[in-house]
């Protein structure tokens, strides 16, 4: 092949410009949004009511949510309830309840009763002696 | 005089000498091949057993093959613990081999199994082609009482006249068991229960995941001698970013390579690493460090 060597090289460069340009739109990244998996959403606070009845008084009472406090009372009657606001999934909830009986009660016991958004509700009961740090599940 | 004195001290030593021998020889001969179920048979057994560990902390349970010098313990023993579930492929060669007299106890085939999800990888283990029982029932507490049980009766049977022993260090042992199970509790109470979604390379949390509200995703051929295809990354990446996960727990035999494209796309955090197959070295080296390691390290990550 003969001909001016600038042709040659002006040639090979327009070659390789339009062979770049189909190749930049296929392998380039798109500006068209990717289609993202669903992600489940972390479950809304919502209003539950928690009923604690004892069958012997305890000086004092804590319930947790998630390692948080959400109720304390000291010198708590037999029985007493609460509204609450809590992230209640459909996995279900749990509860850490921590109970100071008196060191020389016999053993004692409480009933928790958690009524869940929709109005249902369930039932748990703990048994212990003196100091009870221990878990509920609902539903 | 002198002569007497000799005789006297004589008289003395040979007499230690034999009792020592006596007292070792009264005791039971226990071996085990599982960290776990020695543990439990050096706390039930307490000072009326002598405890062989064919298993040593750290060794991979799926990979252990008995040498000779274990074949003479065996033969030796007057009880011989197995984890089972078919995890001991050798327990045929156990039996011909050593001709043991000694009761040879399957302690996991004396409770429920659990299956093995059958697109579950695992890699090296022998036992994956020979059934489809879990074997890790260790991870769940309400077996390990079992477990318990299931030694003291064992013992009790080859040893009779220390069975109150054994009963009494068993109920101490559960005792502790029982307070284990009610720190867990609390601790993964910290943990949103929708949350509970376990990604771990090696499918052995399936008991931990039963009995503490867990659903578990083990990814099957990460390990680095079985690359996973790119369309199995892909589902992978898909199942973490739907179920929202925070965190993946890759032991070490997860590929580097594949670890960091997951975390990538992903967003999730590597998790520290979990005890699955028994007992390791410090903190790991009991059953109660290793459960509360492994509680810890899920709950820090997921949380």
């Amino acid at each position: 092949m003969r001909g001016s060597p600038l042709l040659r090289a002006l040639l090979a460069f327009f070659a390789i410009l339009a062979l770049g340009w189909p190749l930049r739109e296929l392998t380039g990244a798109t500006d068209a949004p990717r289609t993202q998996p669903k992600i489940e959403a972390a479950a809304e606070e919502q209003e539950i009511s928690l009923k604690l009845d004892f069958t012997a008084l305890p000086r004092a009472v804590k319930v947790l949510h998630l390692g948080k406090e959400v109720w304390d009372e000291t010198t708590p009657p037999a029985s007493m309830e609460r509204t609450l606001q809590l992230a209640y999934p459909e996995a279900g909830i749990d509860l850490q309840l921590q109970i100071e009986w008196p060191a020389d009660a016999p053993l004692a016991a409480v009933r928790v009763t958690f009524t869940d958004p929709t109005g249902e509700t369930h039932e748990k009961s703990l048994w212990g002696q003196g100091s009870v740090d221990d878990v509920v599940t609902f539903p | 005089m002198v002569r007497r004195m000799k005789a006297i001290r004589f008289s003395l030593l040979t007499l230690l000498a034999l009792t020592l021998c006596c007292s070792a020889a009264e005791k039971l001969r226990v071996s085990s091949f599982s960290t776990i179920l020695t543990e439990v048979a050096e706390q039930v057994g307490g000072d009326q057993v002598i405890v062989t560990g064919h298993v040593k902390p750290g060794v991979d349970p799926h990979e252990y093959e008995p040498k000779p010098g274990d074949l003479k313990k065996v033969g030796e023993a007057q009880v011989v613990l197995l984890s089972a579930k078919h995890m001991e492929g050798y327990v045929g060669k156990l039996k011909e081999s050593t001709g043991t007299k000694g009761a040879i106890i399957e302690v996991g085939d004396r409770f429920a199994s659990l299956k093995m999800k059958p697109e579950a990888g695992h890699e090296g283990h022998a036992h994956a082609h020979e059934s489809d029982e879990d074997p890790h029932w260790w991870h769940s507490l309400a077996c390990m009482q079992k477990a318990v049980k299931v030694v003291r009766d064992a013992f009790s049977k080859a040893a009779p006249e220390s069975a109150a022993v054994f009963n009494a260090n068993a109920t101490k042992y559960l005792a502790k068991l029982d307070a284990l199970q009610k720190w867990t509790r609390a601790e993964l109470a910290k943990l949103p229960r929708d949350q509970r979604k376990l990604v771990t390379s090696h499918d052995a949390f399936q008991y931990f995941a039963k009995e503490n509200g867990f659903t578990v995703y083990a990814i099957e051929g990460l390990s680095t001698a079985n690359q996973p295809s790119s369309k199995k990354v892909a589902e992978i990446i898909a199942k973490i970013k739907a179920q929202g996960v925070k965190a993946i727990f890759p032991e070490s035999i997860l590929n580097p390579k594949v670890l960091t494209e997951i975390t990538r796309e992903t967003g999730a955090k590597v998790g520290g690493e979990l005890n699955a197959d028994g007992l390791g070295e410090g903190e790991t080296s009991t059953y109660e460090g290793m459960y509360k390691h492994n509680v810890r390290t899920i709950v820090d990550g997921l949380k």
